[in-house]
């Protein structure tokens, strides 16, 4: 079995499936002979040809227009957008066409594309390169967001992501790209999506979580084992639509709630999350629900990205005032 | 004397080969002039130099391979200091448990940025566990009662609850709070709940109170059924006597009260059943199982005789010996308890002539029987000393009705009271 | 019956081949060798200071880098063709075209460096904008300013530069054509350097040339040699006049070369030729202007020299002044979201002022 990074096990992953499915084809800006900018299309065009594996012109409205027209027609397009930061011209497709055209059309046409993009912040990167933007996409109904959190689970969530009729948006969190390697059996086993993973189990108090803040709530839950203090870790992975019983049940467990985004705290996955917990899992809370989140301010300039981002501490110090009640 | 570290290339992975170098140990060197060429596994780079002086020491050199941020050059830039020690990183520690936030070297794979980049194996476990489970046991309160309960000192857990599903109510934490013994823990607050004893007091040594010991085994399954019969059950308790001066010599008591019970099922088959207050309805069972409530010493425990309405006295008797045996033996299975159609609770062996005796749901009814008496009775204008069984029925008034229950035990009566 | 609709023509402009030999008479503002040594001088400050931002990501003092090297004519001719009252609209690479308005070299540096301090301008003109990251949306920006210039009669115009890349965006034309129906006083140029990163020009188009992107959008459009000093100058100076008397936009093909990688992490080699590369050198904009204002006899080795001594000296005064920067407040990440912070975001810059000084 190989040991990848998480953005190999992305291109394993699509290339798997676009050697058992000639349907699938991947495309977006520098894709093709440069293998993408963070590599993650490495090889693709080398093995499978231009045809297959498409440099698109500069244009993100156009990758997610074209893709939309390509999947209505029968073709399974894997698009990317290039940085975070540029999915934003996207928006008017992906929402107004992707998201609705099984239901307008009463399933006559649907959209079986995937749109990856990087996400969220950590890379020095240059401004409009650190966005974490999954809460727009996961308003819209009709849209499936999944964030994948190791290399095992990109492999296994990209490919239920392309084999799924309906349209993925598939934000990869970037500074997760390369931290660590795992390994990853190519054999096209797809893992399945709307599914919770629990990273930890544990019985005082449950993390929730998704993409890149997997790295803090591990380590801080690591930090509070030290002290007693026994946290339940889970990986959303599919962001919309949640996968409640995962969630309640640890709840009803615990007691307790903390939730973890590096996106900004307001109207974000985790607001959504913290709504389904007081709806339905009340009278099992002996603590107020706890959010650790970005600020509601754009990701500065790299010199202050650790201040904006939640930092391990950041998210130790909200388990423990999810501890004291 | 300045040691250079090869740097974060912007596109370099954890290390670099040196491809060649551009000047050797003795060199003076300028800003910016490139000292070597190295190789990633994207490009050949070149590095300058950011200091101007001599070149005291090369760390590596042509062709090898250096981890990033390893000493590479040392430099004479006349300020007089000592080389840092010449430190030769080691090689990046592969499989940390916990991947490290700040970037550990730099990445390709980007046209941007600076991406941490590790072959540290991530280490964890990943379950998908999509199932609701209920009844954790933990207690279930909303938060502003959590929030009263915690202010008055009362604590959650020493409660049971009777709103819906077992939550437990405002009313349910005023009823603790007001019962000794049910503030636990709190420092402050112990002195109120307690009723006022005016006894003016030498100073007396505080004597600590007792420990907080969870119920185990029988206690905790009594703690469960007994929660869930006062959530569940309209409970009515009727009381009588069954009268048995009459009795031949050799009557087993407790086999006659269980032959009473068929009695008392046969006239009123409802009381032989199993009730679904959610549903509205119920199962009559023709099959009489009849649960007897033993004390023992862990507390109680209640095996079930099985379909004492076909056995006999002496099977029946058989049975009961049973049951005794497993009790000391405690070898009493869950099987042993599972699913009694109806209750007997034969509890007046040391005191007690009446009582309120529980029904479990989904059970509708519960015989009690007190401990036999002599009681005075009036008999034909004189009085006479007459043995009595003192009898408690309750039942679950959400399905039966008073005057069942009147027939139930007029059977009940008319039966025990016969000779034999 | 066939008959023909509209013709279209690009003309194209270039006065210095790449050897540095006029290949025609020169527009007046060249007669003065002086405006050429001026510009001249400043597309060599600009390269020392490129080479110098490059050797500072390569020793991790800055963060990732857009290198500008081959396109000093092209944006220097911009720059020095501008007013102040003007505004530019930048892409991320016309350094040429700032340090002629007073964007001082540490404020590029913060800005690549990670620190917004970069894009607050202290002596360029408030008006200009910061580096545009999103591809194609400063075209949008420059025909608005334009259009509150023609508003209030102001005899301003508004500049902006695209790459090659960049003019497949829908924004790229959208911009033009408003620019055109509305009559702007506006300037649009791209900065054809062959290479979207990876992609080339062959592969992002099938115009035969980028100029003509601009006749859709109903807009004077034409060519000139980027690497020819002397014809941006020309050529933007016309465009200027142009929108200043109320004439409308035009449309400006830059040709050039992208001698550098995309930035400071890529590797172009992965994708591209090495003997492209090298004629690309042979036709560089430096080589030219040096030899033509050598056989003027208004330059010489010897002025070469100090000249690239002052450069080199100006440019490590200014990596003092970045490197002295440090990092900037937490607080300032909520300073300037609002005219007026709301309560909520008070909240949250106490709490992260907080946490700060915990850690």
């Amino acid at each position: 079995m190989a040991k990848v990074a998480l953005v190999e096990a992305l291109t394993m992953a699509m290339a798997y499936e676009m050697k058992h499915d000639p349907s699938v084809v991947v495309m977006g800006e520098d894709v093709g002979k440069n293998g993408g900018v963070f590599r993650a299309t490495l090889g693709l065009q080398d093995t499978f040809g231009p045809e297959r594996v498409i440099d698109t012109p500069l244009a993100e409205a156009l990758i997610a227009g074209v893709a939309i027209g390509m999947a209505a027609m029968g073709l399974k397009p894997v698009a990317e957008i290039q940085f975070s930061g540029f999915i934003y011209p996207c928006v008017d497709e992906i929402i107004n066409h992707a998201g609705r055209l099984r239901s307008r059309t009463r399933g006559r046409l649907s959209v079986p594309m995937v749109l990856r993009a990087p996400s969220g912040g950590g890379i020095h990167a240059p401004e409009h390169h650190s966005e974490s933007n999954e809460a727009m996409f996961a308003h819209m109904p009709g849209i499936r967001v999944v964030m994948p959190s190791s290399p095992q689970r990109a492999y296994g969530l990209l490919l239920a992501a392309i084999r799924d009729p309906d349209p993925v948006v598939f934000l990869e969190p970037t500074r997760l790209y390369r931290l660590n390697k795992q390994e990853v059996a190519d054999d096209g086993e797809a893992l399945p999506l709307d599914t919770c993973f629990v990273l930890r189990e544990g019985t005082d108090v449950t993390l929730v979580t998704w993409g890149a803040m997997v790295v803090e709530s591990l380590a801080a839950a690591a930090e509070l084992e030290k002290e007693g203090v026994s946290v339940e870790v889970i990986d959303l992975a599919t962001v919309s639509p949640i996968d409640e019983q995962t969630v309640l049940e640890s709840v009803e467990k615990t007691g307790r709630c903390v939730i973890v985004q590096e996106a900004p705290i307001s109207g974000g996955v985790g607001s959504e999350v913290a709504a389904l917990v007081a709806e339905k899992a009340l009278y099992s809370l002996e603590s107020p629900i706890v959010r650790v989140a970005g600020w509601d301010t754009p990701m500065p300039l790299f010199k202050l990205e650790h201040d904006y981002m939640p930092s391990t501490a950041r998210v130790a110090a909200g388990i423990r005032k999810a501890m004291e009640g | 004397m300045k040691t250079f570290n090869l740097p974060d290339l912007g596109e370099g992975l954890q290390e670099a080969e040196i491809v060649s170098w551009h000047v050797k140990e003795g060199d003076v060197v300028k800003v910016d002039q490139p000292l070597l060429s190295v190789e990633t596994a994207k490009a050949v780079v070149d590095v300058p130099s950011p200091y101007a002086g001599r070149i005291a020491k090369l760390h590596w050199k042509d062709g090898d391979i250096v981890p990033t941020h390893s000493a590479l050059v040392d430099f004479d830039v006349g300020d007089g200091s000592a080389a840092a020690p010449a430190k030769k990183a080691e090689a990046p520690k592969p499989a940390a448990p916990a991947p490290k936030m700040e970037p550990i070297s730099e990445d390709s794979g980007t046209v941007v940025g600076k991406m941490a980049t590790s072959s540290a194996l991530v280490e964890e476990t990943a379950i998908i566990r999509k199932r609701v489970v209920k009844g954790t046991g933990k207690p279930k309160a909303a938060p502003a009662v959590r929030a009263y309960a915690k202010g008055i000192g009362v604590d959650l857990t020493r409660l049971s609850g009777t709103g819906k599903n077992d939550l437990i109510t405002r009313a349910d934490v005023d009823k603790a709070a007001s019962s000794p013994g049910a503030i636990a823990g709190s420092k402050d607050r112990r002195g109120e709940a307690r009723p006022a004893t005016a006894k003016p007091s030498a100073p007396i040594a505080p004597i600590a109170f007792g420990e907080m010991v969870p119920m185990k085994g029988p206690r905790r399954a009594m703690h469960a059924s007994m929660t869930r019969a006062r959530s569940e059950v309209m409970e009515c308790t009727i009381f009588d006597d069954a009268d048995i001066h009459y009795w031949a010599p050799g009557n087993d008591i407790t086999g006659r009260i269980v032959r009473s019970i068929v009695a008392g099922v046969k006239a009123e088959p409802g009381f032989n059943a199993w009730y679904d207050g959610e549903k509205l309805a119920r199962q009559i069972h023709e099959r009489i199982d009849l649960a007897m409530a033993v004390d023992t010493p862990d507390g109680l425990i209640v095996p079930v005789l099985r379909d004492v309405g076909r056995k006999d006295g002496a099977q029946l008797r058989a049975d009961l010996n049973v049951i005794k045996e497993k009790t000391h033996s405690r070898s009493v299975s869950p099987d042993d308890m599972r699913n009694p159609t109806i209750t007997l609770s034969n509890f007046g062996m040391m005191a007690g002539r009446y009582a309120t005796p529980v029904v479990v749901p989904p059970t509708v009814a519960i015989i009690g029987t007190g401990g036999i008496r002599h009681d005075v009775v009036p008999v034909l204008g004189g009085v006479e000393v007459h043995k009595r069984i003192p009898l408690s029925l309750t039942f679950d008034h959400r399905c039966l009705t008073g005057g069942e229950a009147c027939r139930f035990l007029a059977a009940m009566i008319k039966d025990l009271q016969k000779a034999t | 019956m066939r008959t023909t609709a509209a013709k279209f023509e690009i003309p194209y402009t270039q006065y210095l081949d790449p050897n540095g030999k006029p290949n025609g008479p020169l527009p007046a503002f060249a007669k003065d060798p002086k405006v050429l040594v001026g510009m001249y001088k400043w597309m060599a400050q600009v390269r020392v200071f490129d080479t110098k931002a490059i050797a500072l990501q390569r020793t991790g003092q800055l963060g990732t880098y857009a290198s500008c090297l081959g396109h000093e004519a092209t944006h220097v001719g911009i720059g020095a063709a501008m007013l102040r009252e003007d505004a530019f609209f930048p892409m991320y690479r016309e350094y040429g075209v700032q340090f002629q308005r007073g964007v001082h070299m540490h404020e590029v540096l913060l800005f690549w460096g990670g620190d917004e301090r970069g894009n607050c301008f202290k002596d360029a003109p408030a008006h200009d904008f910061a580096w545009c990251v999103p591809i194609a949306t400063q075209f949008h920006h420059a025909a608005g300013a334009a259009t509150a210039f023609k508003y209030r009669k102001e005899k301003r115009v508004a500049v902006t530069v695209i790459g090659d890349g960049g003019t497949s965006q829908g924004d790229f034309y959208e911009a033009m054509n408003c620019a055109g129906a509305w009559k702007l006083p506006a300037v649009f140029i791209t900065c054809n350097n062959k290479w979207a990163i990876s992609v080339p020009l062959s592969a992002q188009t099938s115009c035969e040339t980028l100029a003509q992107k601009g006749i859709a959008a109903g807009i004077h459009s034409e060519q000139v040699d980027g690497n020819d000093i002397v014809a941006m100058r020309d050529v933007m100076d016309k465009a200027l006049a142009r929108a200043r008397n109320g004439e409308g936009a035009t449309f400006i093909e830059a040709l050039t070369y992208r001698l550098s990688d995309h930035t400071t992490a890529d590797d172009a080699r992965r994708y591209r030729d090495a003997a492209e590369v090298e004629d690309a050198k042979t036709k560089e904009p430096m080589i030219r202007t040096r030899k033509y204002l050598e056989s003027i006899g208004a330059w010489d080795a010897k002025q070469e020299e100090a000249w690239l001594a002052e450069c080199a000296a100006k440019v490590d005064a200014e990596v003092l002044v970045y490197k002295a920067a440090g990092k900037p407040p937490v607080a300032s990440m909520f300073d300037h979201m609002f005219a007026n912070l709301p309560e909520r975001l008070a909240r949250q810059r106490d709490e992260c002022v907080a946490n700060e000084e915990h850690h």
